[in-house]
């Protein structure tokens, strides 16, 4: 019985190639889409999953409200590893992580900038799963000036692996021995690095300082533990630990500092949770976004969706031509149930087709995919043979779904009606068919507004006026290592033909950098006075270079010898701190962890709000310092030719520095890498929507191809009679476009309320603008009426001689 | 073998119920051969449909082989028919996505005869039929008349104790016509009941009765000698 039923499917799809084509086409593209979105998901699901006791490893975050300011942060004080680990048995391990940018790396007379350095703990291999390929891990990191790196760089620094006890120098003045050699840490980690040095080479690192954030600390709990427990037990901690420095400090019990709506407190957070859902300031690398995952899983199931839909569509349509094989099955003594199987097999091989050369497409669409994405992903047999089992029900599934309707529908035909011929209107009156087109049209209508919305939210970004000019500014990077002759070098930049301004600072409001400070507005110190702020080094050729507008008060100046304790605060800052004049107003800085010495700073002038961080948030207190800082080189050029330009910046680099690397961006380019996750959302769903959109044209263009062919009779009457092409295809089209219509009516009010929520999330959004709604909805009847009319002219313009002649 | 006793059957649409058997009473006996005539809508094909348990009745009694039929359930009817009854329709039915032989063992599959035994069978009766040549070919390759020994063949395949023909010859010309009739009567003639729908004054002549309906009722028997 099977192989009969395998034998009519197989013919029966064969005879009708171009239906099939349609039908596995689409299938095949929403597979292979949905393939591709299915690894794209497992991949971000897998982070950190590598490390055997991942479910066990937790990071501890630490939340601040202070001075007006509250953030989340994903490091803590020094010492808090320390005192977690004495105080709860139930912490099996503690690690640390230290960051402090990265360094010159010597490979011969060369030097190398590596930035995938961090400071650790040596009980790091202990917590994290990094397997040793040299070197023992019990000892590795414990002196001071130990290094353990991975296997490529191994290789690239020495062309092999056997390299423990070799010395490696760093920024031609430290040295460290290498103590292990790990296996390169997975892509799915939420941190990366190259270059482990051990903690101890930092004396800082041993401090008992509690108000001092600069430490990534993990926890590994004992199999027994439980974390949400563990994490009751930590404002107690707290108290214990940080409260004596707090009393000192501020002079203040830490009930009083609570009281008064401040906190300082420590949280767990799984470590395998981090890369998705954890967004804290100074996290170890960007991390993904869990709401990119729900999107980009949220349209695989939608096109999906479509493609099943123009399966139901094609195959209901295409009823007349089944009823007679069900009629005479029926005559022949074939229950229903027996129909329903077969009509579910036929599906099912049409989707298993579509499925195998969904693999196949995925396979070749991968590259384009990655680049999109940002992805490293492969497909390897072996993926596809674990996957088989997962594929197998999914095909099973997919199959028996697009094909119940159609088993149902065809299976329940009268025989003797069928056979008589009195079903042959099987496409008219398919009420449940034309709600499948609208909902396809939903569904694609949908999509082409998220995506221009999106769009149109990058350009808003692109081009609003940020309160700083990012064009034509050249930063060259880590003139920290020209020593003495930074400033050498900014003055003979300076020089070059074409420049208009230079300033030397590593923070800038596309670099990222980030630092924080309390600052107080009476040296005797009251918390209530206080105020977090972001506070940067500049020069004074900082406001200038960038274009900052002053508002009130004046720029620093190295003429006034005042200046060196003189601040410059942004219009946030200066409403947090609410003094009525800021201008000459005194700000005091602790100098010491116990805040015995308070240095005094005035305030020089106001600087208008700009946006220095990203502007998913609003602009928070910033201050300036007229302090050094030679993190980078920032030079406002007008020279037209910048490849030109860029060799003789290199060039003054070379003559003061030749074996240092020269380093540059734009930033321009910059800020737009801000936006990164932003542009490749919006990428990959123009791509996703497109194919959409394709699939479900491949639907429309099916039906009306039936409804043409359905009509063939009254089309050749109508000619016969006088209707002229225009008319018959208005005809043919017009009950399409109204089912587009209807979609557009109902997609519209959805999607305004979708988009109007991901704009939410950026304090700066233009809202959903009515033009994209236009533009959505007259995109999708003009792509719908060139798939339907392509039918319908071809129809209209036949003899009508050949089509009454059929009957 | 076959008891009809006041059959009724109606169609309705919105507004109209028309009336398609009007207490129609019929006998017809094992080994028969019975040709029904009649002008169009005079209920001949309704009559056909519901002897081949197609459909069924809104009133009256159907006896097939001593056992009430007249309300039995879609599965019931079907179990019977693929047991007892062979078609043979104006217009022939194949499945186009089947061969000739595909087409004839379809009757075997579903009434569960093991593969080789089908074989056998569904060879014998090609053989029979003249058509083995052609087993493989599909059916729109076939002439009319060759498409009907096959339809023929199908319905005999099972070894039905009646076949239920809906104008045989309607698509045929004269000569692949008579070819079909003479099928039918050395059926009829090995013992098969044959009750046939038909226009042809000439095909009803190949019958041994001859019953003439009017407006869903018999209004002439003619015993044919």
């Amino acid at each position: 019985m099977i192989k009969n039923y395998l034998k009519t499917a197989f013919r029966g799809l064969w005879k009708n190639k171009g239906f099939t084509a349609i039908n596995v086409l689409g299938l095949a593209l929403g597979l292979a889409t949905c393939l591709l979105i299915v690894f794209y998901v497992f991949d971000e699901l897998s982070y950190d999953r590598y490390n055997v006791k991942a479910d066990r490893i937790f990071r501890v975050n630490n939340d601040i409200k202070f001075g007006g300011n509250q953030n989340s942060y994903a490091v803590t004080p020094a010492p808090a590893a320390v005192a977690l680990k004495a105080d709860f048995p139930e912490i099996e391990q503690v690690v640390r992580f230290r960051r402090r940018g990265g360094n010159q790396v010597k490979k011969g007379n060369q030097n190398i900038q590596e930035n995938l350095m961090i400071y650790a703990d040596p009980s790091l291999f202990s917590v994290f799963t990094f397997p040793m390929i040299k070197g023992d891990p019990a000892t590795a990191l414990k002196d001071p000036h130990t290094v353990v790196i991975t296997e490529s760089t191994a290789k690239k620094y020495f062309n092999n692996i056997d390299v423990v006890g070799k010395v490696m120098t760093f920024n031609d003045t430290a040295f460290y021995k290498v103590t292990g050699v790990i296996k390169d840490i997975p892509k799915q980690s939420h941190f990366n690095f190259d270059f482990f040095m051990s903690m101890s080479t930092i004396g800082e690192s041993t401090q008992e300082a509690w108000f001092n954030n600069n430490y990534t600390t993990y926890i590994l709990l004992r199999p027994d533990a439980d974390y949400k427990k563990l994490q009751a037990k930590f404002p107690e901690f707290m108290h214990k630990h940080a409260g004596p420095q707090l009393q000192s400090v501020l002079h203040l019990t830490f009930d009083k500092f609570e009281q008064s709506g401040n906190y300082f407190k420590l949280s767990l957070f799984p470590v395998t949770k981090i890369h998705l859902e954890s967004n804290s300031v100074a996290e170890l690398d960007a991390n993904g976004n869990i709401q990119t995952v729900y999107i980009f899983s949220v349209i695989a199931v939608l096109i999906l969706l479509i493609a099943c839909v123009n399966f139901m569509n094609l195959s209901t349509a295409r009823s007349s031509n089944r009823a007679k094989e069900v009629g005479v099955r029926k005559v022949l003594g074939s229950a229903r149930k027996n129909l329903i199987a077969q009509f579910l097999i036929e599906s099912v091989i049409v989707t298993l087709v579509g499925a195998i050369i969904a693999v196949f497409v995925a396979w070749a669409l991968l590259p384009v995919f990655n680049d999109l994405s940002g992805k490293e992903l492969i497909i390897t047999p072996q993926i596809i043979f674990r996957l088989l089992p997962v594929l197998s029900i999914f095909v099973i599934v997919i199959g028996c779904l697009a094909g119940s309707y159609p088993a149902l529908y065809l299976s329940s035909f009268q025989p003797i009606e069928v056979l008589k011929g009195k079903l042959a209107a099987g496409f008219k009156g398919g009420l449940l068919r034309n709600v499948l087109v609208v909902g396809q049209f939903i569904i694609s209508i949908g999509l082409i507004i998220g995506t221009l919305v999106i769009y149109n939210q990058l350009k808003f970004i692109q081009k609003k006026d940020l309160g700083y000019n990012r064009e034509h500014v050249l930063i060259v990077w880590d003139t920290w290592t020209l020593g003495n002759k930074a400033k050498t070098f900014k003055q003979e930049v300076k020089q070059l033909a074409g420049v208009q301004n230079v300033t030397m600072s590593g923070f800038l409001p596309t670099s990222g950098y980030s630092n924080s400070t309390s600052l107080f507005k009476s040296p005797v110190l009251d918390q209530k006075q206080g105020v977090l702020s972001e506070v940067w080094n500049v020069d004074a050729d900082y406001v200038s270079t960038l274009g900052i507008k002053i508002i009130a008060g004046r720029n620093f100046s190295d003429k006034m010898g005042t200046d060196s304790t003189a601040l410059l605060v942004n219009e946030s800052a200066a409403k947090l701190l609410a003094f009525k004049d800021p201008l000459n107003k005194n700000m005091y800085i602790p100098q010491d962890n116990m805040a015995k010495v308070m240095k005094p700073f005035h305030i020089v002038g106001v600087m208008k709000d700009f946006n220095f961080k990203s502007l998913r948030e609003n602009v928070t207190p910033l201050i300036f310092f007229y302090s050094e800082d030679k993190g980078a080189l920032s030079i406002r050029t007008k020279s037209a030719d910048l490849k030109v330009f860029v060799d003789q910046v290199k060039n003054k680099w070379g003559e003061l520095s030749p074996n240092q690397r020269f380093n540059y961006s734009f930033m321009d380019k910059d800020f737009d890498k801000l936006y990164n996750s932003e542009q490749r959302t919006g990428k990959v769903a123009v791509s996703f929507t497109s194919l959409a959109i394709i699939i479900a044209c491949l639907g429309l263009f099916g039906l009306a191809a039936y409804a043409a062919e359905q009509r063939t009779k009254e089309i050749g009457i109508r000619k016969v009679l006088g209707a002229n092409v225009a008319t018959i295809v208005r005809m043919l089209s017009k009950d399409f476009i109204v089912l587009v219509l209807i979609a557009i009516v109902i997609a519209v009010p959805i999607a305004w309320w979708a988009m109007h929520k991901w704009l939410i999330g950026f304090a700066y959004h233009q809202d959903v603008q009515w033009w994209i709604i236009v533009a959505a909805g007259l995109g999708a009847i003009l792509i719908a009426f060139i798939a339907i009319s392509f039918q319908s002219i071809k129809a209209a313009l036949s003899n009508p001689v050949n089509s009454l002649k059929s009957e | 073998m076959i008891k009809i006793t006041d059959l009724e059957k109606f169609y309705r649409t919105e507004e109209v119920e028309t009336i398609a058997l009007n207490k129609l009473t019929i006998d017809v006996k094992k080994g028969e051969f019975v040709a029904i005539m009649g002008p169009s809508g005079c209920g001949k094909s309704t009559l056909l449909n519901i002897l081949g348990m197609l459909d069924d009745p809104d009133g009256g009694s159907y006896v097939f082989n001593g056992v009430e039929v007249a309300h039995f359930n879609e599965r019931k009817r079907a179990d019977l028919r693929k047991h007892n009854i062979g078609f043979v329709f104006q217009s022939f039915n194949l499945i186009d996505e089947l061969t000739v032989f595909e087409n004839v063992e379809l009757p075997l599959i579903y009434t569960g005869v093991p593969s080789s035994e089908r074989v056998k069978r569904v060879e014998e009766v090609l053989d029979k039929m003249q058509i083995m040549h052609r087993r493989n070919h599909y059916p729109q390759q076939l002439s009319g008349g060759q498409q009907q020994r096959v339809a023929i063949a199908r319905a005999v395949v099972n070894k039905p104790k009646l076949i239920l023909a809906d104008e045989p010859t309607g698509n045929l010309d004269s000569s692949n016509g008579n070819d079909v009739m003479e099928l039918l009567t050395d059926l009829n003639e090995h013992g098969t009941t044959i009750i046939m729908v038909t226009h042809s004054e000439h095909d009803a002549r190949y019958s041994h009765r001859i019953i003439r309906l009017l407006d869903g009722q018999t209004v002439m028997e003619n015993i044919m000698i």
